[in-house]
């Protein structure tokens, strides 16, 4: 760790752990060199969320909610982190007000990232449920031997 | 709003004032955008280019005029215009978006080759705008008449002014009592790097954005010209103002030159462009050539195996 005139930084090899999954360090970073992977543990699996690069920040909700970590990141090759504790948060957008505007930036682009996100997986579930529901009353109709609702005809989706 | 952008070729100037009624760029600003258009690169005017705090609209137009008609040559080019919004012109925030060619920021966070570069007016750091908005609109008020008089005595006036400040921080500090005494060697190192006449502030809020994962910070604002190092060798630029002798960075694939426009457009391109280069920045794809073996060869110097 290291810490200048006026922000702190921290430097982590290659596969370095930077926080784990339900810890509950509060400190938000962003990337100044290398990149941080961002995985989350999905029964029993990691799940990659993000690859961040350089300038992106991350870390935000623990420090903004004081909850425990909800994903893992991993340093990818050399990396240089600066550290913003929750006592020093206010004093770097006083300090540097346009890092509020591109924190405030970044998490509206994620929201509409999860939204885009939720959409197709809400409409991917719904044609599954249609599908079934088609599939069950086709074959419901064949059992009953109805001609006119026979599987031969194109199902409306 | 997008304030990121990829940019191979790019040049950066600031404070141009166009529309000041004291002070005329018509000429030398059409010039240096026939230049960027001439060598392919794209524009960013980093803060205060129109002078709306001190506007006369007949020399706006007068001014603007030429430089309008080449403005759309650049879309044409698949070149770009980008401004960042200052503080003589901050009504422009009501248009944060992309107006046709020009892209109208807060900030700029350009990628340029392998390095990132922050481009911001600056004047967000400038405490006497923050701190002593009054005051501060008295020294622009000031600074009107002085650059009638003449721009050498504008400059005289802005170093007071800035001496002034410096002298007011001090005295607000208990005399620099309250300061922490430094070791004369990082002293002396530490006042060669330092852009004459700039206030500290400047150098903290470059310090703050700068380690943001930043290569180079470039700044307007303060009308003073120069380069220093921030903390953990990111570079900082302040490209000055129109009123003596403007100032530009010019960013090529992450490189970064820095002079005076009149150097730029007498001594031509610092990163010039081979054909090829150009062809693939319009076209975005190698040019090729048929050879005597009537085989298809690339010409690019970096692809020269005949195939």
């Amino acid at each position: 760790m290291k810490i200048t005139r006026q922000h702190e930084t921290q430097d982590f090899v290659d596969g370095q752990i930077v926080f784990r999954e339900g810890e509950s360090s509060s400190e938000m970073f962003v990337v100044r060199t290398g990149k941080v992977e961002i995985t989350k543990t999905v029964g029993g699996h990691a799940m990659r969320l993000a690859l961040l690069d350089r300038g992106a920040f991350f870390g935000e909700m623990s420090l903004l909610e004081g909850l425990p970590r909800s994903a893992t990141a991993r340093a990818v090759g050399k990396v240089s982190l600066l550290v913003l504790r929750p006592g020093s948060l206010l004093l770097q957008i006083r300090r540097d007000p346009t890092f509020a505007f591109e924190l405030l930036q970044q998490l509206s682009g994620r929201i509409r990232e999860l939204n885009d996100k939720l959409v197709i997986k809400t409409s991917t579930a719904e044609f599954g449920n249609r599908l079934a529901r088609s599939a069950f009353l086709t074959d419901a109709a064949a059992e009953f031997n109805a001609p006119a609702a026979s599987p031969e005809r194109p199902v409306a989706p | 709003v997008k304030t990121t952008a990829h940019e191979s070729r790019l040049l950066v100037i600031s404070d141009i004032h166009m529309g000041n009624r004291l002070h005329r760029t018509r000429e030398e600003f059409t010039e240096f955008v026939h230049f960027a258009l001439e060598h392919r690169y794209s524009i960013c005017i980093n803060g205060d280019g129109i002078d709306l705090a001190q506007l006369s609209l007949a020399h706006l137009v007068s001014d603007i005029t030429p430089s309008l008609g080449l403005f759309l040559k650049f879309g044409e080019n698949d070149l770009r215009i980008y401004y960042t919004v200052g503080n003589h012109d901050i009504a422009l925030e009501h248009f944060l978006t992309d107006v046709g060619r020009m892209m109208v920021v807060p900030f700029l966070s350009v990628t340029s080759g392998d390095k990132r570069i922050r481009i911001e007016h600056g004047h967000m750091y400038d405490d006497m705008f923050l701190r002593f908005p009054r005051i501060y609109f008295v020294f622009t008020l000031i600074g009107r008449f002085a650059i009638a008089i003449s721009p050498g005595f504008y400059d005289a006036l802005h170093r007071f002014n800035s001496a002034f400040v410096a002298f007011s921080e001090w005295a607000l500090s208990g005399f620099g009592l309250m300061k922490k005494k430094k070791k004369k060697k990082d002293e002396t190192e530490e006042r060669e790097d330092r852009i004459v006449g700039e206030r500290e502030c400047f150098r903290a809020g470059a310090d703050a954005s700068g380690s943001r994962g930043f290569d180079a910070v470039l700044f307007g604002h303060t009308h003073f010209q120069g380069t220093g190092t921030l903390m953990d060798g990111v570079k900082y630029y302040n490209t000055g103002a129109w009123f003596g002798d403007p100032h530009c960075v010019a960013i090529h694939d992450g490189q970064i030159w820095f002079g005076s426009v009149a150097d730029l457009v007498r001594n031509g391109d610092p990163f010039p462009q081979s054909t090829s280069d150009v062809v693939r920045a319009i076209t975005g794809v190698y040019p090729v050539q048929q050879s005597t073996e009537h085989r298809f060869t690339l010409t690019d110097q970096f692809a020269a195996t005949p195939q």
